[in-house]
């Protein structure tokens, strides 16, 4: 097991995608980041630092605006890479337990979603709290959200990521699986919790984006719902529980249907 | 061919086995062995069911029936397949942005075998000197020397090749036939497949040869060609039309292979020479083809079989 993710993380390493993701996450971070200080902004001042706890978790958190899509995308590119480049007669000839392979596609996507996480915390080190300080704001006060905001940061990350992982499972189309991961979380979500709540009365709180950021606790309440402040969210291991739903059910079912399958 | 180091690798059994694809029958109830320490051609013409034989042993296609196992195991039963077993399959492929030396190390990872493996693989197939270019950039028959490669990284006793000289230029498939016998010189059990019997020959020791997902004939391959010598004639003759219908009249069987010229089998010239001078048919030509490679294997694999005759050890 151990070997199958050492060679997966080698694997992982030398997919050019997988690097696109991570040069993306980098800019996002610092994207949000500016919007933020910009928000804070008053007549005569562009940026101001920012105040309060609700804000203090955001900067701290800014990697979290990127990671809902950048995450599933690394899931989905972890998968489907080898589907894309046919890659699988070989990887299946070194590793003939298929299981072992999805347990340490499993792992290696978990992996990186933690460095993505990471990625986004050195943009703020590095570049938020000295801005922040610039402005005349506190780096230890967004500091000290560290434990309110980075568990849950880490923990939805993963879970994006699986999420992603398994839908490329289940389709194996990159391009499709991407589409599909992305325009659930983006545009299908926020169209079905409007139609939910106008039609039925419903709070459609349980599909991925929504749960993420339930998951995401501290951080996500600061944040408010991105999309719709009105959707009551899930507590946060509700939210975590139904995320890994939407990552485990897609894997489940792609391994069963697709991914035993004979390769010829 | 195999002489010197001691005998390494496991007897490979095929039994009872048979996959369908829908409609399609693609292998048919076929029943082999493969004797370690010796280098098998299974040979058959396309679509005769090779690749798909060679996928269910190392797994990948699930058979409707029967087995294929490597020393009594399963492929995937086994403690340390690639250390075992190496296998270069039609149809595989690399990522296009990897270089060869970093396939060769997740190969080395996945089998759990020492990265410096890749460097010594890398020497063995002649690539030393592009180890860090990016694969996508390699031509067909430095892909499939990288292919051969990632089969040696865990030293296997047991090679499985589909086809190793697709796309390899005369060159290169005379040096695959060398390097196939210095790996078979070391005691490795070689197990090739081809729909060339005759590029074969001079490498195999021993043949299996299917036609239709079918095993037509099995054994060394000296046995298989004395077991048919003298079963096939070929004459050259301006009337060619007529000795063909002669020889339908008596239920020769023939092949034309050519406007004046015809195969036929089955017979001696002491059989076939009174006959033609009977009926007075004009040779410009009459030859005794014997163990003809060509001729055999179209006459395994045509579906005919070869009557009284059997090959089959
Ligand atoms: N995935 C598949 N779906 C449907 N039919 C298939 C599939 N794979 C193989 N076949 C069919 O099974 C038969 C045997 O194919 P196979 O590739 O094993 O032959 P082969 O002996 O390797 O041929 P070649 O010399 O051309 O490589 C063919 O008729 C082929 O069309
Ligand atoms: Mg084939």
């Amino acid at each position: 097991m151990i070997n199958t993710i050492r060679s997966e993380l080698l694997k992982m390493r030398t997919m050019p995608g997988v690097w696109v993701t991570f040069g993306l996450a980098f800019p996002l971070t610092i994207l949000y980041m500016t919007g933020l200080f910009a928000a804070q902004g008053y007549p005569g001042h562009t940026f101001s630092s920012v105040q309060g706890v609700a804000h203090l978790r955001q900067l701290l958190g800014a990697g979290y605006f990127g990671i809902t899509f950048l995450a599933p995308i690394l899931g989905v590119i972890c998968i489907t890479g080898e589907y894309r480049n046919k890659t699988m007669t070989s990887t299946f000839v070194l590793t003939p337990v298929r299981t072992r392979v999805l347990a340490a596609k499993v792992g290696v996507t978990s992996l990186w979603c933690v460095l993505l996480v990471c990625l986004s915390l050195v943009a703020v080190f590095a570049i938020g709290l000295a801005w922040n300080d610039a402005l005349g704001g506190s780096s230890s006060q967004v500091v000290d959200q560290f434990g309110a905001v980075v568990p849950g940061l880490l923990a939805a990350t993963v879970l994006l990521g699986l999420f992603g992982l398994g839908f490329g499972t289940l389709v194996q189309n990159q391009v499709a699986a991407i589409l599909l991961t992305i325009g659930m979380t983006f545009i299908l979500e926020m169209l079905l919790v409007v139609l939910a709540r106008a039609i039925f009365q419903y709070n459609l709180n349980w599909l991925p984006s929504a749960a993420s950021q339930a998951l995401a606790g501290e951080l996500a309440r600061g944040l408010g719902n991105r999309h719709d402040p009105a959707l009551q969210l899930l507590s946060w291991w509700k939210g975590g529980l139904v995320m890994l739903a939407w990552g485990l059910i897609p894997l489940a079912l792609g391994y069963f249907t697709t991914f035993r399958r004979d390769v010829t | 061919m195999t002489t010197g180091s001691s005998i390494r690798g496991l007897p490979i059994e095929i039994s009872g086995l048979s996959k369908h694809f829908g409609d399609v029958v693609a292998v048919d109830d076929l029943s082999f062995t493969v004797e370690p320490g010796r280098i098998t051609g299974f040979l058959g013409p396309n679509g005769s069911g090779k690749t798909t034989t060679l996928r269910m042993l190392l797994g990948l296609v699930n058979p409707s029936a029967g087995q294929a196992t490597i020393g009594g195991k399963f492929y995937r039963d086994l403690p340390n397949p690639s250390g075992q077993v190496g296998a270069v399959l039609e149809a595989t492929s690399f990522h296009p942005a990897r270089r060869a030396r970093t396939h060769l190390r997740m190969v080395a990872r996945a089998g759990g075998h020492d990265e410096s493996r890749a460097d010594v693989v890398l020497d063995l197939v002649g690539l030393a000197d592009d180890a860090l270019r990016k694969v996508g950039g390699f031509s067909m028959g430095m892909r499939q020397r990288l292919e051969l490669a990632s089969a040696l990284i865990g030293d296997p006793d047991i090679l499985i090749l589909d086809e190793p000289s697709n796309g390899l230029d005369p060159q290169g498939i005379a040096w695959l036939r060398d390097f196939m016998r210095y790996l078979a010189g070391e005691g490795r059990t070689i197990l090739v497949s081809s729909h060339l019997l005759a590029e074969m020959a001079q490498t195999i020791d021993d043949a299996v040869i299917v036609s239709h997902g079918q095993l037509k004939a099995q054994g060394s391959l000296e046995a298989i060609t004395s077991g048919l010598a003298g079963a096939c004639m070929q004459a050259r003759s301006p009337e060619a039309d007529r000795l063909c219908s002669l020889l339908d009249q008596e239920g020769i069987r023939f092949r034309r292979l050519a406007q004046d010229t015809v195969a036929i089998d089955g017979v001696t010239p002491e059989h076939v020479g009174p006959l033609l001078a009977t009926n007075q048919i004009v040779l410009y030509e009459l030859s005794n083809q014997g163990a003809d490679l060509e001729s055999i294997f179209l006459e395994l694999t045509s579906g005919l079989g070869f009557g009284d005759v059997s090959p089959s050890s």
